[in-house]
């Protein structure tokens, strides 16, 4: 009967830190162009100590330039997704909450197909066209959040129920315009489109690209660790955590907001991975139980886990094709929740 | 009970040179509520008045919807009144920052649904949140206080329970052991024995009899069971439709032709040998 | 270790450059002159084969499949999912790709690799035969991109002429028969419609629209047109659709007005022409001596169109 601990946490977190490491390591060994843990770990080594020119160089283009940045994306993006589930599932209070029930990944959808469109037509250098999706996809998810706050407000704040509503209804209206877009605009960029909706971390990203998404998700999780215990009351009801001394308004807006950009962040380079931020935070307060103290550093480091692992089975499954990350996602995932619920309810 | 820092910082503090007794003070307070702005209000609250000491239980008793919940969130501070005021230990408690009021006022309200259920011990750590900065994690101090609290309601069996493991009157044990956690100088309970059984209702209201006394809290109960209030308030606020027609002790209150038309039925009220009044309804008229 | 590529010739000397605009407008520095190429569409994978220089083709798609000698070539995925990796471990000179067939994220990919990506995008089969000119210049073989192109223009005037006097059918190209989905007509494939003399009754600036068999059966087309596989020998069943309800109103149905032509017609390569000849002698017969079999049946008429386009192939 002892109460969390900063120590606790922190060797929890030391433990599954390790524990993506390897899970990085056995990434990048894996491809469709094998590569042996010995001559990985030559090659590490080498460019740690700078010696980067008696590598190969296709060969440090595929380690370096392809594998690391995508298994660092992976990461990151894994992370953030699991960081923002858990706090939805917090802020709206209910279990089924995922990243994108308010709308967020449809309104990036809309906002990249939007760049896909106008592409041609804008005169951009082009240095600069490889950010159009990414870019278009990210403004669509601000669109979304700042549309979605003002549905979600009942006199003058955030309220929980109306924002699940908002958010909801906000979500259907725009994955309506994208499947309108889809199949009438779209056309012959249909394929690009659709491998993105489901989830993709295939495409290399611009440097600045990647410096935002790391960025991002330190400055947006620090911001919601802050309200862990907030959250923690939060979730036996809005009233209650006010009478406990929880400052209502302003965790309601900061979650919000922060989880938000999270998921934009996210789904601005990568699309819409499925099931990674409904079930990791499940996965983890399983196993760490549910005070947020733990659970959202815990969740960040095992959606990182998940995806960097479900990015490699989905290039290496079928090699040298690939699928797209929310494919093996998705199919792992739904047993998995399966598995969840009638664990929780039999 | 342990310090807590009280400074003159807070807006709304007033230099009330009253007797130390007096802790809480309901002045004039009326509340109104539209949803509509252009519109009449849907209900009112008119202009309400008492005062408690430390040690005291006061009943706020009445019919449904006699504006009883409204005057208890008045008090707690989670509603502004619309005119007049409520000073607990001269400060203005809808004025306080949420933090310092939760330090002074602890809600006991009817539970609601635990969406991922902890433990009790866990749950009652919980009151402690009023006190921790961010970032905190619970000092063996605070684990000593849940524990007592936990022990003054006599749950502490129940510590390594999981809350949706409980019966319901464990569960408000538990729900109060938090309240109590909090160090509160006032306890406000809406509605506690709604869905207790008589047993269990006697048992709280001893236990807040006794909780009130060696605390020294000012608890104020909102209910509609008379007799139970007769028994253990030492004031009796009485409230029909948003109006409050009485304020005094339950033998004062407590006279018939008012209790029935207050209640709408044929009621028989005794003086106990307590002093104490004892309530038996007759029938129901219209 | 690392897969060697030993078959195709390797570079040791730095390269000259050659800027060119590709079909999609981007600029793209072609080494000079392209001795490894990965081909990311099957229409490509023939382009280089017709040109002669298939020697040079380091890897192409699981889908490149014609000729059969491509399929033994090493492959790096599909035309959406290729492996980045695999393309950099074969290191190509120059990748070819389709607009229509591959993902802009791959060109950038690639570009972000300082891997030069060209791509094509013809919308006609003129500009199918233009492509292929342009392409046999950047690939450094301008003779036999001029001979090739040559002869594809001969024929398809050929086929002119003898058209001439004929009027154009008006037909359905049924891509898929449930939900049935035929093609705009801005494509490719409407536009090797009429050059064998026939036109779509669908009139839509989607790519592959979605009509409504309604629709179809108000319009009433002369004739179905079906592109098969010649490796799966087998086509729609057509007997079955012609029993189905709502197919059965259209008289093209009914009279067994159908035309089956190779699936080349939906690849933007050389070999498009010989289906398009075929196709129309199957529309047309009575433009081409000596007359065709009067008497034979659309499954002769399969049959045959799929050995002709077989013995047309380059």
């Amino acid at each position: 009967m002892r109460p969390l601990s900063f120590g606790y946490v922190l060797s929890r977190c030391a433990l599954l830190a390790v524990l993506l490491f390897l899970v990085i390591v056995v990434a990048l060994k894996l491809g469709a162009v094998p590569v042996s843990l010995y001559a990985l770990a030559r090659d590490l080594i080498r460019v740690a100590l700078h010696q980067t020119s008696e590598l190969s160089s296709d060969y440090r283009l595929i380690i370096f330039d392809i594998r690391l940045p995508r298994i660092l994306l992976g990461t990151f993006v894994g992370a953030s997704l699991a960081v923002a589930g858990a706090s939805f599932q917090a802020l709206l209070r209910n279990p089924l909450a995922d990243p994108y029930i308010l709308g967020v990944s449809n309104g990036a959808g809309v906002g990249a197909m939007a760049a896909l469109l106008l592409e041609p037509h804008i005169p951009f250098p082009a240095a600069l066209s490889a950010l159009f999706t990414p870019v278009g996809a990210f403004l669509g998810a601000l669109g979304t959040i700042v549309a979605v706050y003002f549905l979600g407000r009942r006199k003058g704040q955030i309220d929980s129920n109306t924002l699940l509503l908002g958010g909801v209804i906000t979500a259907s209206f725009l994955s309506a315009i994208q499947m309108f877009l889809f199949n009438t605009v779209m056309g012959r960029d249909l394929h690009g489109t659709a491998f993105w909706l489901m989830g993709d971390l295939s495409t290399t990203q611009q440097p600045i690209v990647s410096w935002v998404v790391r960025f991002g998700f330190f400055v947006a999780a620090a911001a919601i660790y802050t309200t862990a215990s907030d959250l923690n009351l939060l979730l036996t009801g809005e009233k209650e955590a006010m009478h406990l001394g929880v400052d209502v308004r302003r965790v309601s807006l900061v979650v919000y907001i922060a989880a938000s950009l999270l998921t934009g962040i996210a789904v601005s380079v990568s699309g819409a991975v499925g099931y990674v931020g409904l079930l990791v935070p499940h996965a983890m307060r399983w196993i760490f139980g549910s005070d947020h103290r733990i659970l959202i550093p815990t969740a960040a480091f095992g959606g990182a886990i998940a995806v960097v692992i479900a990015d490699t089975v989905a290039r290496t499954v079928v090699a040298p094709a690939e699928l797209p990350v929310g494919a093996i996602s998705a199919l792992v995932g739904a047993p998995f929740f399966i598995y969840l619920l009638r664990r929780r309810f039999a | 009970m342990s310090s807590v820092a009280r400074s003159g910082a807070f807006a709304g503090r007033t230099d009330v040179s009253r007797s130390a007794e007096v802790r809480l003070s309901v002045e004039q307070v009326s509340y109104a509520y539209s949803p509509n702005p252009s519109k009449a209000p849907l209900f009112t609250l008119e202009a309400t008045s008492f005062q408690a000491r430390a040690r005291e239980i006061v009943a706020i008793l009445g019919p449904n919807a006699s504006g009883k919940s409204t005057l208890l969130k008045l008090i707690a501070g989670s509603l502004a009144p619309l005119s007049g005021r409520v000073l607990l230990d001269g400060f203005v408690t809808h004025t306080l920052p949420v933090r310092a009021r939760a330090q002074r006022i602890a809600m006991v309200q009817q539970e609601s649904v635990l969406l991922f259920p902890s433990r009790a011990w866990e749950f009652v750590l919980q009151g402690r949140h009023p006190y921790s900065r961010t970032l905190h994690f619970e000092s063996d101090d605070d684990m000593t206080i849940a524990r007592n609290a936990l022990a003054q309601v006599g749950a502490e069996h129940l510590s390594d329970r999981w809350m949706d493991q409980i019966s319901g009157g464990e569960r408000q044990r538990v729900i109060l052991a938090r309240a109590l956690a909090q160090q509160p100088l006032l306890l406000l309970l809406d509605e506690p024995t709604l869905h207790l059984d008589i047993g269990a209702q006697v048992d709280l209201l001893e236990g807040l009899r006794r909780l009130a006394s060696e605390n020294r809290y000012t608890v104020v109960i909102v209910t509609h069971e008379l007799n139970l209030v007769a028994d253990y308030a030492d004031q009796v606020a009485l409230m029909q439709r948003g109006r409050c027609l009485r304020v005094g002790t339950p033998a004062a209150v407590y006279q018939r032709e008012l209790l029935e038309q207050v209640f709408q039925a044929q009621l028989s009220v005794e003086l106990g040998a307590s002093g104490r009044p004892r309530v038996t309804v007759l029938s129901q008229t219209q | 270790m690392l897969r060697a590529q030993s078959a195709t010739p390797t570079r040791a000397v730095p390269a000259r450059f050659r800027e060119v605009v590709d079909e999609t407008g981007r600029t793209v520095r072609v080494p000079q002159p392209v001795l490894r190429i990965v081909s990311l569409a099957p229409s490509l994978t023939e382009t280089i084969y017709a040109l002669g220089i298939q020697d040079r083709l380091a890897g192409d798609t699981d889908f490149c499949d014609y000729p059969p000698d491509a399929l033994k070539k090493p492959k790096v995925g599909g035309g959406l999912n290729p492996s980045l990796e695999e393309i950099v471990a074969l290191h190509p000179d120059l990748v070819l790709a389709a607009k229509a067939f591959n993902r802009l994220d791959t060109v950038l990919a690639l570009q972000t690799l300082h891997i030069p990506a060209y791509a094509t995008d013809p919308h006609t089969v003129d500009q199918i035969v233009s492509s292929t000119r342009h392409l046999a210049d950047i690939l450094g073989v301008p003779d036999a991109g001029a001979s090739l192109t040559a002869d594809l223009e001969h024929r398809l005037a050929d086929l002119q002429e003898r058209l001439a006097k004929s009027a154009p059918r008006r037909v359905l190209f049924v891509v898929w028969d449930e939900p049935l989905i035929s093609i705009g007509k801005d494509t490719f494939i409407a536009d090797a419609l009429r050059h064998a003399g026939a036109t779509s009754i669908v009139d839509s600036t989607q790519g592959w629209p979605q009509i409504s068999l309604e629709e179809v059966v108000r319009q009433q087309p002369e004739f179905l047109v079906f592109a098969t596989a010649h490796s799966s020998g087998g086509s729609v069943d057509l007997e079955a659709l012609a029993s189905r309800p709502g197919w059965r109103g259209l008289e093209a149905v009914r009279n067994r007005r159908f035309a089956v032509i190779s699936e080349a017609v939906n690849r933007p390569a050389p070999r498009i022409v010989s289906a398009i000849e075929d196709l129309a002698r199957q529309l047309h017969p009575e433009a081409f001596e000596p007359p065709a079999n009067t008497s034979v049946t659309w499954a002769n008429q399969s049959r045959q169109a799929v050995s002709e386009a077989c013995s047309c192939a380059l």
